[in-house]
């Protein structure tokens, strides 16, 4: 596209019309923030660090954010056009969104500014890529990405926020030149600068052009929280109406002249190749066929029709290489991290004197190896045209899966042209970053693959077997805890092992008050293949941390969210949610007549604060939640019905794992491979969830996956309150 | 060649008799609001009607289909001419990732067609389809809603 390095720019017709603004000076004002020091040669010497061009107006005076995040349901689209709408001080019927292109222009290292501003240690998939310092990771990773709960808190709020405010002022001054009156007398509404004295107008659209040649302000003019009018209101969804009129583009849904269909079966062991299909006549006798082929981790048929070719790829018999891990199974794993947990650790925290205090409680828990299950199975559909390699699919960034398409095709970057799309849910399953180093997007890699060595145009789809069993995995954790009280009942230790690589020791620490603690980790992967999963870690820490806090307040005899209240500063957010969440669920310690009972957890997670109440009760098929309450500090809340939605999906997303959730390994696979045997939620399971967001002066939090981590561990504190039970291993059914 | 009815309109394809009624409807006659989630009946994206019943279209082979009226989501409403279900899953804001929420509207038009004025249970008995983003606490209220705009 040309893209240069400049602030504001006109692009014209290249970008189908209208002006183009991004902000590059703006990104380097506030990344002096940032607390690591790190280097930015070479950027600064340009005076524009980041070229993210996020917004256009054109001449009739609509105003187009352009959204580097690709859309899974998750809202920030909305959320991105409230902001900007605020800033500009625009009316709300002239905001649209469009995707932005995958290309280099358009990574976002704000992404990642975001987590080094927070002091996380970046992932290990990260560190591994770091050679030149955060500054350019953006652009070293092509890291177009959505994920982390990251657009709205670190795209939105500081980057394209300080964009639209700063072109707002750039319009204001283009309207004082125009008018020859000055700025101050000007004000801005509804997408037009006003001069009140005079009664005269202008359109942002009529500005434009001219707003494109004014210098960038030094002192950008940041809108008063009490002055929003979008940002914290319930604003509709701007992708739900076509989604309701089953109108909305997923990659499923592509449609290319001539085009193919594949159908993928796995090798059936993690890392093993295919050597050879022994049946390839027979299978290629099925109707319809017209290619059997060997593709990477498995076999590929290609028929005149999905289900021709999945019927076809079903027959298929091939022998398989040898690999080690042909004997792969969970019982060798577990043992594997129990040994690991009794071996050398590393040490990720230690306060006070630990090894002084004498352990009187230990537990050891374990969650398994979980797949994401979105409901748009993987698929991809590529094809060659004018040169160039043509790929539509739904992915969390599309400009690295572009990038590893144009590697597995040897060809370069500039020669893909990657059309993204909807997503029918990610959950993080459409990252193209694994914990283990394992290609998560193997379908994409297949799939130009089979196009490729067809020649054809081909939509690939994994069934939902192949989907369910080629995962990468959130990870199966151990983790192993020892406690004691001090005479006040409070914990005088805390120590816990876990296994695996911490990218992030806060997810594992209590988040309280604890004068001992010593929490360590055995810096150790896994043979399966794993990935990001809703809440990474949180989803495993969350759990056993909020569980056992739990057991050492029913060991001290302690109202269970009294005691962590009293492991917690006043007026933090931490003291607030609990407190809140009491407030709203009633909160009580015993189980009711009707038997059911409450449990509570508490966790900080993507910048954000999270209590739940969960009231639950074990009925003669299990155990049932009933009502969920959650507590939300999430700072501005930028779109509160949209906060609501995610927070309620979390906890359901979370109770499948709960009640139902595992993948359990065996000869070197998974074993589940449909909603049979890896169950989901109904509507029959899911409980009433009510949700309230906290007034705050906290910062801008993540929403998309907090509301994960608490739901597991409150809802087992229940169940404890009712049978005494302390369930330890999930699933629970 | 095998006769199906869809949304008022007649096609003669030729295809296999066993072939599910999702793979016909999608590549066949291009009614792509269908969407495949399972294959096996499981998770009720492919719902469609037929003769006013919901079904599960990845698992029912066209055969059966033959002589039937089949509706899909593209019959329903329109962005200018939403179905009751439709406006009410827009008021509540009902889909995120959407893609399991055609077969779950169908679910919906088919339960109140049949039930004007479902119960929690009724709705819990019906509404067997699902959805990985859980949208279920607005699905519950857009039915309501959408039953309460019928009487």
């Amino acid at each position: 596209m040309g893209l240069t390095r400049r602030l504001f720019m006109i692009t014209g017709a290249t970008v189908g019309g209208g002006l183009l603004l991004g902000v590059g000076g703006i990104g380097a004002h506030l990344l002096t923030h940032n607390r690591v020091g790190v280097q930015r040669d070479g950027h600064d010497a340009e005076g524009s660090t980041h070229v993210n061009l996020w917004m256009r107006i054109t001449s009739d005076n609509k105003i187009i954010v352009v959204n580097p995040h690709t859309d899974m349901g998750q809202g920030s689209a909305t959320g991105l056009m409230q902001i900007v709408a605020d800033e500009l001080d625009a009316d709300w019927s002239q905001m649209q969104v469009e995707q932005a292109p995958a290309d280099p222009a358009y990574s976002n290292g704000k992404v990642f500014e975001g987590f080094v501003r927070e002091m996380m240690t970046p992932p290990d998939w990260a560190n591994t890529l770091l050679e030149n310092g955060f500054y350019r990771m953006g652009d070293l990773m092509k890291a177009q990405m959505t994920g982390g709960s990251s657009a709205v808190r670190f795209t939105g709020w500081d980057a394209m926020r300080s964009a639209a405010a700063a072109t707002r002022q750039m319009l204001v001054s283009a309207a004082a030149e125009q008018l020859a009156v000055p700025a101050d007398s000007l004000t801005t509404e509804a997408g037009r600068v006003v001069h009140a004295e005079s009664g005269q107008s202008i359109t942002y659209g009529e500005l434009a052009a001219a707003a494109a040649n004014m210098e960038s302000p030094d002192d950008i003019q940041l809108k008063s929280p009490a002055d929003y009018r979008f940002v914290g209101q319930p604003v509709d969804r701007v992708d739900v109406p076509a989604k309701v009129i089953a109108n909305a583009d997923y990659g499923i849904d592509a449609e290319v002249p001539g085009m193919q269909y594949a159908a993928v079966v796995t090798s059936g062991v993690f890392g093993a190749q295919v050597e050879s299909i022994d049946n390839i006549d027979d299978v290629k006798a099925n109707r319809g066929v017209s290619d059997v082929l060997i593709v990477p981790d498995g076999i590929a048929v290609v028929a005149d029709n999905p289900w021709r070719a999945e019927k076809a790829v079903r027959t298929a018999e091939f022998t398989r290489e040898k690999h080690a891990n042909d004997t792969l199974s969970t019982e060798s794993l577990i043992t594997g991290q129990r040994a690991a947990l009794a071996g050398e650790l590393v040490s990720g925290m230690s306060t006070g004197e630990p090894q002084a205090i004498e352990t009187s409680l230990t537990a050891e828990y374990l969650v398994p190896y979980l797949a994401h299950a979105s409901l748009e199975p993987m698929n991809a559909t590529v094809w060659q045209q004018d040169g160039k390699l043509h790929i539509v699919a739904g992915v969390q960034n599309p400009l690295m899966a572009k990038a590893h398409a144009a590697k597995e095709a040897g060809v370069d970057l500039d020669n893909v042209v990657f059309h993204a799309r909807q997503m029918g849910g990610g959950f993080g399953r459409r990252v193209a970053f694994s914990m283990s180093g394992d290609e998560p997007l193997s379908w994409l890699v297949q799939a130009v693959r089979i196009a490729l060595d067809t020649g054809k145009p081909v939509k690939t789809t994994w069934s939902r077997e192949t989907d369910t069993r080629s995962d990468v995995y959130r990870p199966m954790v151990m983790a192993q805890f020892e406690g004691a009280l001090a005479d006040d009942g409070k914990p005088a230790l805390w120590r816990s092992r876990s296994y695996g690589k911490e990218m992030n020791v806060a997810a594992v620490a209590p988040p309280y008050t604890i004068n001992n603690i010593d929490v360590s980790f055995a810096d150790r992967g896994h043979a399966v293949p794993v990935g990001f999963w809703r809440s990474v870690e949180h989803s495993q820490h969350g759990f056993f941390v909020e569980s056992f806090i739990d057991e050492l307040a029913a060991a001290a005899g302690a109202d269970p969210l009294e005691y962590r209240l009293n492991l917690v500063e006043d007026n933090t957010p931490a003291a607030r949610v609990l407190a809140k969440v009491a407030e709203m669920s009633g909160w009580r310690a015993d189980a009711d007549q009707q038997g059911r009972a409450m449990g509570v957890a508490m966790v900080h997670s993507f910048g954000s604060t999270v209590a739940q109440v969960v009231e639950a009760s074990i009925t003669p098929t299990g155990p049932k939640a009933h009502r969920v309450w959650c507590a939300v500090d999430c700072g501005v809340a930028v779109n509160p019905q949209a906060i609501e939605a995610q927070v309620q999906g979390s906890v359901n997303f979370a109770l499948s794992a709960a009640l139902y959730g595992k993948c359990d390994i065996a000869n070197g696979g998974v074993v589940q491979s449909n909603f049979h045997d890896y169950r989901i939620v109904g509507i029959a399971d899911a409980p009433a969830i009510e949700v309230e967001m906290l007034a705050s002066d906290s910062p801008v939090g993540g929403v998309g996956e907090i509301g994960v981590p608490p739901f597991a561990p409150a809802f087992c504190n229940a169940l404890a309150v009712i049978d005494g039970a302390r369930r330890r291993t999930l699933p629970l059914l | 060649m095998i006769k199906l009815n869809v949304n008022d309109v007649e096609h003669s394809l030729d295809i296999e008799p066993d072939m599910p009624l999702l793979w016909a409807l999608r590549e066949e006659t291009a009614l792509r609001g269908t969407k495949f989630g399972c294959g096996l009946g499981l998770c009720g994206a492919c719902t469609v009607h037929i003769d006013g019943a919901p079904v599960r279209s990845c698992s029912y082979p066209v055969s059966a289909a033959v002589g039937k009226q089949i509706k899909t989501i593209e019959s329903i409403g329109t962005a200018d001419a939403p179905h009751a279900v439709q406006q009410a899953w827009i008021e509540h804001q009902v889909p995120q990732c959407g893609y399991c929420q055609s077969g779950m509207q169908m679910a919906a038009v088919a339960l109140l067609n049949s039930n004007p004025q479902p119960t929690d249970e009724d709705i819990d008995a019906a509404m067997t389809n699902l959805c990985r983003c859980g949208t279920y606490d607005r699905i519950r209220a857009a039915i309501k809603s959408a039953a309460k705009e019928k009487v």
